[in-house]
């Protein structure tokens, strides 16, 4: 297994640069051969990613997820992932060229700034407190991708208000399904994070560990209830178009302040190393 | 057609007349549209009288245009010219005017595959043209104009033409109003199939938006108009229920796609009434399509939230985009068109090939039989099947190469002379050509 971590790190980097590459085809001609290509290129790289992370838990012996690099690589295969579901789900090709860069971007900086192979060290923290954390991770990259539709829709939105029919409009999906993919991607981070919470609360429970004072747990479970309350207007209260996508988003924000007031302004146990 | 290549070069001779949207008016163009047995009459007249062994016919609204294989004439347009004043009664030549073009191959050729392709349409790329080339095909085979080539070269020009559907975007785009309002409405309601669409207007413009809503999916109409009576009488063809214009406050929360188009010179949607309509159908998307000159909806509904309204403007900038992608897809399917010709006519070259390498075989086995005959008396009895074994495995090694090379002429540029030159060496001569011709 070791061997193969250091080749997986410069692989995986290249392998979504050729996805993106593929992806920006596809969205620049409808007839290229990128909307080939570009799915089995992101394919294979999220396969090896898995491995690549797979790999780096059996010789690190816990889930590879000890600093900020290891997150960004675990947030990068959740989003693609997120993404290949979404694809699959709606048929649409032409909107990976607006989330698979990031993804990209993360795995870059990961690569090159990660270590690539790490020794083997005693587990940080129980494996179920590890899975909480990874269930949170997957569960950002969903909230992240439903952000991205979100923004989407809004342009797209904006475009077919003002009457401005352009490239943009003709190789954007239909608008209705920007708004069902945004929120598809909320509902799959809603579940994850609402599993990574309660795990989070068992663990502290029996860690004894103080949540009450924890802005991290406060502004993440607020965020967790606005995204909560923007999937169930989407499909209880029919809420469509702007407003729903605007609650959406502002259940992203707070959940991006949640990890920059935890990473930046205070000191706890959710603070990366 | 004539070619460097030679004597032995297979003779497609096949020419295109015809006229189109481009050369002629739509009055003369209406004129000349045929029947099937109209055309029926025309394939037997370029057979019988022409000498042709192959001829297709097609006959739309926008062309009509006479497709012959082998035919021996002089003056082709003169012939067709008179051939359909003898069977519509309209003197091309005499008007003074010139309405057809002639096309000898390649050029007939290429001009088949535009055809096919939707290159040479009034619309750029449009889809009904390749069906109208199948069923010209159909019709010429079941009037027995069609033979063996004309049935290859459809097949290449609706292989063409497929591919120029699929490998580029010649195809791609609304490129009339009312088609561009479906786009518009997909393009913000995606699946139009659970959608309600209220009609405003009974006249042409919106009979043709229902029928093309009706295409993509839309099963449920309503048709609001001034006049009751021709609200059911469009109603009826698209199984719509019929309301007056009053009666439209009524109908809009209903509604998912509104397309308008009377003659009103009043806005016959006012934003209060779509407002009311909002809270009802708790703001879900509402789609205005408004095609009317001076506009049906009012302005300021635009600017209520998911509330979106296209005027004929908008419509028509989406119409424009399309028209310029499609133009500029234009390189890519003549790219396809060409190498559909070089495939059919290295196909049409093979034909040749065939009976020379069967000619030149016979030529050599020929040989040596005689030779066998006149020398048999020579040897043993016992050793005439040696004997004949020898000789038949001298002239099969002997051949092996140059029958190998003359297999594959077709398939290289310079193939075509090199069979004429084998049939020169060798005295290939004059009865094999009719053979070829025969096979053709």
């Amino acid at each position: 297994m070791q061997p193969l971590i250091p080749l997986l790190t410069t692989t995986l980097p290249a392998l979504y640069a050729l996805s993106v590459a593929a992806y920006g085809r596809a969205y620049a001609d409808e007839t290229s051969s990128g909307g080939r290509w570009g799915p089995v290129a992101l394919r294979v790289a999220v396969l090896l990613h898995v491995i690549y992370l797979s790999a780096r838990g059996v010789t690190e012996g816990h889930l590879p997820l000890a600093s900020a690099y290891d997150f960004l690589s675990a947030t990068a295969l959740s989003l693609a992932a997120v993404y290949i579901y979404l694809e699959l789900r709606q048929g649409v090709r032409t909107t990976g060229i607006f989330v698979l860069p990031l993804v990209f971007l993360m795995q870059v900086i990961s690569s090159a700034y990660g270590n690539t192979v790490p020794a083997r060290q005693p587990p940080l923290f129980p494996f179920w407190f590890e899975l909480h954390t990874m269930t949170a991770v997957l569960g950002y990259g969903a909230f992240f991708v439903s952000a991205i539709y979100g923004v989407l829709f809004l342009l797209l939105y904006r475009e077919i208000k003002a009457n401005r029919l352009s490239f943009f409009f003709r190789r954007m999906p239909p608008l209705e399904t920007l708004g069902r993919m945004n929120v598809s991607a909320a509902s799959a981070g809603l579940v994850l994070l609402g599993l990574a919470i309660l795990m989070g609360i068992g663990w502290a429970r029996l860690a004894h560990v103080e949540l009450a004072r924890d802005p991290k747990t406060w502004l993440t479970v607020g965020a967790w209830v606005l995204l909560g309350f923007a999937v169930l207007a989407y499909h209880r209260l029919g809420w469509r178009g702007p407003r729903a996508v605007y609650a959406s988003l502002a259940g992203f924000t707070t959940l991006l302040l949640s990890r920059v007031v935890t990473d930046l302004f205070v000191r706890s146990f959710h603070t990366w190393r | 057609m004539s070619t460097a290549a030679g004597a032995m070069t297979p003779e497609l001779e096949f020419f295109c007349v015809g006229l189109n949207h481009e050369t002629s008016p739509l009055e003369i163009r209406d004129a000349l549209v045929l029947s099937d047995e109209e055309v029926g009459r025309a394939i037997r007249a370029l057979r019988e009288r022409a000498g042709a062994s192959e001829a297709l016919v097609i006959s739309t609204c926008n062309r009509t245009e006479v497709y012959a294989r082998g035919a021996e004439l002089p003056n082709p347009p003169a012939f067709v010219a008179a051939l359909l004043q003898e069977i519509k009664g309209l003197d091309l030549i005499g008007s003074g005017k010139s309405y057809l073009y002639t096309y000898r191959e390649p050029d007939s050729i290429r001009h088949l595959f535009r055809v096919a392709c939707g290159l040479d349409s009034q619309i750029l790329g449009e889809p009904q043209i390749t069906g109208q080339v199948k069923d010209s095909l159909t019709l010429a085979g079941k009037l027995g104009g069609s033979g063996p080539v004309m049935e290859r070269l459809l097949d290449a020009a609706l292989r063409c033409a497929k591919r120029a559907r699929t490998e580029t975007g010649i195809g791609r785009g609304p490129v009339s109003s009312a088609y561009a309002a479906v786009n518009l409405a997909t393009k913000v309601l995606g699946s139009l199939a659970d959608k309600k669409v209220l009609l405003i207007g009974a006249g042409e413009m919106a009979g043709l938006a229902a029928c093309h809503f009706m295409e993509a999916g839309v099963a449920q109409f309503m048709v609001a108009n001034r006049s009751k009576e021709r609200a059911e009488k469009l109603g009826a063809t698209i199984a719509a229920r019929a309301i007056s214009l009053e009666a439209i406050p009524v109908a809009l929360p209903g509604a998912d796609i509104v397309v308008s188009a009377t003659s009103s010179n009043e806005p016959v949607v006012r934003e209060a009434m779509v407002r009311n309509a909002m809270k009802i159908r708790k703001n879900r998307p509402l789609l205005f399509l408004d095609l009317a000159v001076p506009r049906d909806v009012e302005p300021q509904v635009s600017k209520l939230p998911n509330v979106f309204v296209h005027d004929l403007d908008a419509l028509g900038q989406l119409v424009a985009q399309s028209l310029a992608q499609r133009r500029a897809e234009v390189p890519k399917v003549e790219a396809i068109i060409e190498s559909e010709m070089a495939r059919f006519l290295r196909w049409h070259r093979s034909l040749a090939v065939k009976p020379t390498v069967t000619a030149f075989r016979t030529h050599f086995e020929d040989i040596a039989k005689e030779e066998l005959d006149r020398h048999r008396g020579r040897f043993r009895p016992e050793d005439h099947a040696a004997l004949e074994a020898l000789v038949h495995g001298i002239v099969q090694k002997l051949l092996h190469r140059p029958t190998t090379r003359l297999s594959r002429a077709d398939d290289e540029s310079e193939g075509i002379a090199r069979v004429d030159a084998v049939r020169d060496l060798f005295g290939i001569g004059q009865e094999d050509s009719d053979a070829d011709r025969d096979a053709r």
